[in-house]
């Protein structure tokens, strides 16, 4: 049959991409369809139970400064709290939460119940509709029922064609205990979409009970003071007001009590276990095609090809506070059963746990991104979106940026509105979009700090102030948020005007004073802002001088005082990154002409024509980012465009997005 | 059809030889009609070149290359013939009414165009192509001539040395940033520091052969300048050697400026003499005030100025004034060496106690020694000239140890200068109180990136790679 209502987006797949996909298309008020196989799965988080860390902590933020709910939802289910990186400065600091699997999903739940225009709707789906061939219009479900919209966005995970291993035997499967999407998948080869295949790969799960903890070591959050009590066996503690804080709207108060988690190691028995289980691995045997990711890697691959290393670090980490299943992260694997069990009683604490669900590497389909616009819609077939892990990227943080992105271009395209882009310098979101529509992927692609060029200035702290306007423009921001987010802002340009305003010198400072705190005495005046930009001098001293005669009137709030702080700091070393970008700006307005034939460039290497002919970029900005593509190839390109009679092409007609 | 195009080959000047090249996408009849005889591909065949009268021109080897063999890729047609601007001049004039005759389109080649074809036809590698690329948006003959120099194997292989090195720094800061919770080794920051202070210390000394080169390569651009008639042609005149420029008591002699290459301790030296700088009063006749015009230009373009002074008008205040105002209009990032002229008309002691203490006055001792230097010279009766060589070398940064010099162009050294320059910062925010890592990350980074134009690109997921297969991550 056909479903009544005509949607302007139909969402398929409920996980971080699927969710937060359909909430941003539901905030800017398109009547949006979210289609998952099973309600009770919304907001699941299949791998390990923890959100954020190293640049996907930044793409948190980002996703929370525009409305998103990941980060919202890590409050009210974290429970334990970290800033990583907090000593080696603001640009790689990260957040990361270990939270709770059922508080987790309830709080999604609880924001799709609450959103208006978002419809949800349990049942697989088989097939997508077109119009004309090759525009999308709507979906069909597993029993016939034809949903239409002006624009689908696929999120399906894992689900393609998902093949999961333990030791020889495999099976069908897109998660453990949820179905694999088969009919879809074969669906989308028709298609001619080009694909290929991935890997990855959880631990088996222990019962919290049957581990001695008093042979590990014991790992508490930030901000938790309860050592104490902690020794007494208890491994809870109440949660404590400097506990960090993920969301821009969120507080230490939505915290539930706050958890350790525990490190073990394994050791040189463990190692042989698992290489003699080596001659029954999916991995070693060719049973498992796919690529998995380098940054984390199944134990036995580690032991594989570090042999040197006598140990490898174990996370013990709880999944919730109502349950004892604990998540050893860092034994990732998919030998047989026998050698999983063998090998988990051979590490320290672990001799008597009981596995409550085997270890398994899960293969599945990816759609090669390269074939995505820069709004994630194909180029193949028009108003149909890709995003999350079919992009062959891993994460849930990564997946939750990509939904969002993509939620919104599936709003735009259906108002004939230009696409959303985002740029590299703007968040982590722009190099996510772009690392993937041009460099593609070669294994499963997770954010890490390295990646973004202008890292100082893509800053957690600064998420909001670089995203928060942009996503009430898009009427992804409510009113509450965008309300605080005014508050902070003022509060910090009127701070950071004061500090360049007020003077200091030896008239108005005691040379005993500034030679204690600056070292020698001021010979003239500076401004509050030059004196902070001294690397000994933090914001805080700065308002004790003289006695606190140069401190603001109005106690600002932490969060506005670090703001200042770190942008004054910063500011010359980002001025240089601006110098940068408009430097680049030129190329990145260049455009390319469509129809410029690379397979005939032949002082340019083979390779280099291929890549340039699939991947058509549209600048000379892009193209510069595509692997493998040198400088000199970029400049063979410009005189082939100078000589080509391509010159009209080549002026700054800006970029027409999609 | 494409046109076909031709040059004279060879550099300008006289030569024992000198080759005319033509290239096009079909040259065998040019070549029956100019040789008379049907060549044999790639084989050298002595011929007379006739005009089109049947006289004969000159005798020649000529080479045919037909395509695709050939450096363009096309046919090409090459004829050695006796060397001598006019000749040459003459054979080309030749080859192209003859090739009018024959309507074969052909052209006189732009600068750099045979190269050109060459990549576009697919002759060249990337590593030349991106010369090439310069070549072909280079203006002058004398920037196509720099372009055209390769990057030599010893420096780029050095280069590619020092730049393993800094990858291996950031390997282990950004493994260290990015993978907090593994167990890469926590006690990096001293190895950090001392790597950064290492690869700092060899890419300076890698800058300093690079500078020499460049010198050698491109030679050093020495502008005389001062006020009329304080013996700068005169000065131009001994350091060349012979009599380039008019001298006279007149002030003003000099109306445009005169340019001469010399050697000196084997490194080229453009000397460029100019007008003298004045105020630009009603008194000077406009001439001159164009040449005082073209000083200014010369000054800005130089490598190194040679202040000229007149020694014996130092007690003229209006003189010393003057002095003062050209020379603080001098780019403070051009090297400045004074040059006190016309010493004869003193004897040692009053130089001594009159001119070296009002120099010693006059500069802040904190410029370090080579600015307070100043030579004194007398250019008429020739004292002074090998004191005023020697500083000339030293200000410029020629060392006479000329081993190991690396071929490289101008551009390299700018490079690896702001690549010390980002060690430099790197290594002050170590060393500072509550350095934080990612500024240093960033200086790494920067430096890192200017390496990375001398050897190739290198992106955020050859980095990766690299952390991936040095340090067991997975948490």
């Amino acid at each position: 049959m056909r479903y009544p209502k005509t949607f302007d987006v139909i969402v398929v797949g409920g996980g971080h991409a699927g969710t937060e996909a359909a909430l941003a298309a539901a905030r800017m008020g398109a009547q949006t369809l979210l289609l998952t196989h099973n309600i009770e799965t919304l907001g699941a988080m299949s791998c390990n139970p923890s959100i954020g860390g190293i640049g996907k902590g930044h793409l948190v933020k980002e996703v929370d400064a525009l409305g998103g709910v990941m980060a919202i939802a890590a409050d009210e289910a974290g429970i334990q709290f970290r800033v990583l990186n907090s000593s080696k400065g603001p640009a790689v600091r990260a957040t990361r939460v270990q939270a709770d699997r059922v508080l987790y999903k309830a709080a999604i739940r609880k924001r799709i119940e609450q959103q208006a225009n978002l419809y949800v709707f349990q049942q697989s789906v088989e097939d997508i509709l077109l119009d004309g061939g090759d525009r999308a219009c709507g979906v069909v479900s597993q029993s016939g029922i034809q949903f239409f919209g002006g624009a689908v966005v696929l999120t399906a995970g894992t689900f393609l064609d998902g093949r999961i291993h333990v030791g020889l035997s495999n099976f069908q499967g897109g998660r453990a205990g949820d179905p694999a999407s088969i009919g879809l998948s074969a669906r989308l080869k028709e298609l001619k979409l080009s694909q290929g295949r991935l890997k990855t790969g959880t631990p088996p799960r222990i019962d919290g009970r049957t581990i001695d903890f008093s042979k590990c070591e014991r790992q508490w959050g930030d901000g938790v003071d309860c050592v104490a009590g902690a020794d007494t066996g208890d491994l809870s503690c109440p949660t404590n007001q400097n506990v960090p804080v993920f969301s821009f709207m969120g507080n230490a108060q939505m915290h539930p009590r706050q958890v350790p988690c525990w490190i073990t190691h394994t050791n040189s028995a463990t190692h042989e276990i698992i290489r003699s289980g080596f001659d029954r691995s999916p991995m070693f045997t060719g049973k498992i095609e796919g690529i998995g990711p380098r940054y984390c890697p199944s134990i036995e691959d580690k032991i594989n090809r570090f042999a040197g290393k006598e140990e490898h670090q174990i996370f013990l980490e709880p999944e919730g506070l109502d349950t004892h299943e604990i998540y050893p992260n860092g034994i990732s694997t998919s030998l047989p059963f026998d050698i999983q069990l063998a090998l988990i009683h051979s590490i320290a604490g672990l001799e008597n746990a009981h596995i409550l669900r085997p270890g398994y590497a899960i293969e599945y389909d990816y759609f090669d991104p390269t074939a995505l616009r820069p709004n994630f819609e194909t180029k193949a077939i028009r108003h149909l979106f890709f995003a999350g892990q079919i992009n062959g990227t891993t994460g849930y943080e990564e997946a939750a940026a990509q939904g969002l992105y993509a939620g919104v271009n599936a709003v735009s395209v259906t108002r004939g509105e230009d696409p959303w882009l985002l740029r590299r310098d703007q968040a982590y979101m722009g190099v996510l979009v772009d690392d993937l529509i041009l460099r593609g992927v070669s294994e499963p692609y997770r954010m890490f700090t390295s990646r973004a060029e202008y890292r100082l200035q893509l800053r957690e702290d600064n998420a909001d102030m670089r995203l928060t306007e942009i996503g009430r423009k898009l009427g992804l921001v409510d009113d509450a948020r965008w309300g605080a987010f005014n508050v902070k802002r003022d509060a910090v340009s009127r701070e950071t005007e004061r500090l360049k305003m007020t003077w200091v010198g030896p008239h108005n400072l005691e040379s005993s004073e500034s030679e204690r705190v600056f070292g020698k005495k001021l010979e003239h005046e500076y401004s509050l802002a030059e004196l902070l930009r001294r690397p000994e001098i933090n914001y805080a001293q700065l308002m004790h001088l003289g006695g606190g005669v140069f401190a603001a009137q109005t106690n600002l709030h932490q969060l506005a005082q670090e703001q200042v702080e770190i942008a004054i700091k910063y500011e010359g070393y980002i001025s240089k990154q601006n110098e940068n970008i408009l430097r680049a700006a030129a190329f990145e307005s260049t455009v390319l002409p469509e129809n410029i034939d690379y397979l005939a460039m032949k002082a340019l290497s083979i390779e280099a024509r291929q890549k340039l002919d699939k991947i058509r970029p549209q600048t000379v900005g892009q193209a510069a980012r595509i692997s493998g593509i040198t400088p000199a190839t970029i400049s063979i390109l410009m005189v082939y465009l100078k000589r080509g009679g391509y010159e009209k092409a080549l002026t700054l007609e800006g970029l027409d997005g999609a | 059809m494409k046109e076909s195009i031709a040059a004279i080959a060879t550099a300008p000047g006289m030569g024992a030889l000198g080759v005319v090249r033509v290239s096009g996408p079909a040259l065998a009849e040019l070549a029956l009609r100019l040789t008379g005889k049907v060549l044999q591909p790639r084989y050298a065949t002595l011929c007379r070149l006739r005009d089109d009268i049947g006289q004969v021109l000159d005798q020649a080897i000529v080479l045919f290359f037909p395509a695709p063999y050939s450096y363009t890729g096309e046919d090409v047609l090459e004829l050695q013939a006796h060397g001598g601007t006019v000749s040459l001049q003459l054979l080309l004039a030749h080859v192209l009414e003859l090739a009018k005759l024959i309507e074969l389109p052909l052209r006189l080649a732009r600068p750099g165009e045979f190269t050109e074809r060459a990549f576009l036809n697919g002759k060249l590698d990337l590593i030349q192509a991106e010369a090439v690329a310069d070549l072909i948006g280079a203006s002058s003959q004398e920037s196509v001539r720099s372009a055209n120099r390769s990057l030599q194997g010893d420096f780029s292989k050095e280069i590619g040395l020092l730049t393993a090195q800094m990858v291996g720094l950031r390997t282990l800061l950004e493994a260290n940033f990015d993978f907090p919770e593994e167990e890469i080794d926590s006690v990096y920051t001293q190895d950090l520091l001392s790597g950064v202070q290492t690869l700092q210390a060899q890419l300076a000394t890698v800058l300093r052969k690079t500078q020499q080169g460049a010198i050698l390569r491109e030679g050093i651009r020495v502008v005389i300048s001062g006020q009329p008639n304080v013996g700068k042609s005169t000065l131009l005149n001994a350091l060349a050697g012979q009599d380039l420029a008019i001298v006279s008591d007149i002030a003003g002699t000099t109306r445009d400026r005169i340019e001469q290459t010399v050697q000196l301790f084997g490194f080229p030296l453009l000397l460029v003499d100019t007008a003298g700088l004045r105020e630009q009063t009603e008194r000077i006749d406009p001439i001159e005030k164009l040449g005082i015009g073209r000083s200014w230009k010369a000054i800005e373009q130089a490598d190194l100025i040679l202040f000229v002074r007149d020694a014996s008008r130092f007690s003229d205040p209006k003189y010393l004034a003057e002095d003062d105002k050209i020379r603080t209009q001098f780019d403070a990032n051009t090297p400045v060496l004074e040059v006190l002229n016309k010493v004869d008309l003193f004897d040692s002691s009053e130089i001594a106690s009159g001119i070296c203490g009002l120099m010693g006055s006059r500069i802040a001792p904190d410029r370090g020694v080579e600015t307070t230097t100043a030579i004194s010279i007398s250019a008429k009766s020739q004292t002074g000239l090998d004191l005023l060589q020697s500083a000339i070398a030293e200000k410029v940064g020629w060392r006479s140890t000329n081993e190991g010099l690396y071929s490289a162009r101008r551009r390299h050294v700018f490079a690896l200068q702001s690549a010390v320059a980002y060690l430099t910062s790197a290594e002050e925010g170590m060393l500072s109180l509550n350095s934080a890592f990612d500024l240093v990350a960033e200086d790494l980074r920067l430096a890192h990136a200017e390496l990375c134009t001398i050897t190739g690109a290198f992106s955020s997921e050859d980095l990766l790679g690299k952390i991936f297969s040095e340090f067991c991550i997975g948490k």
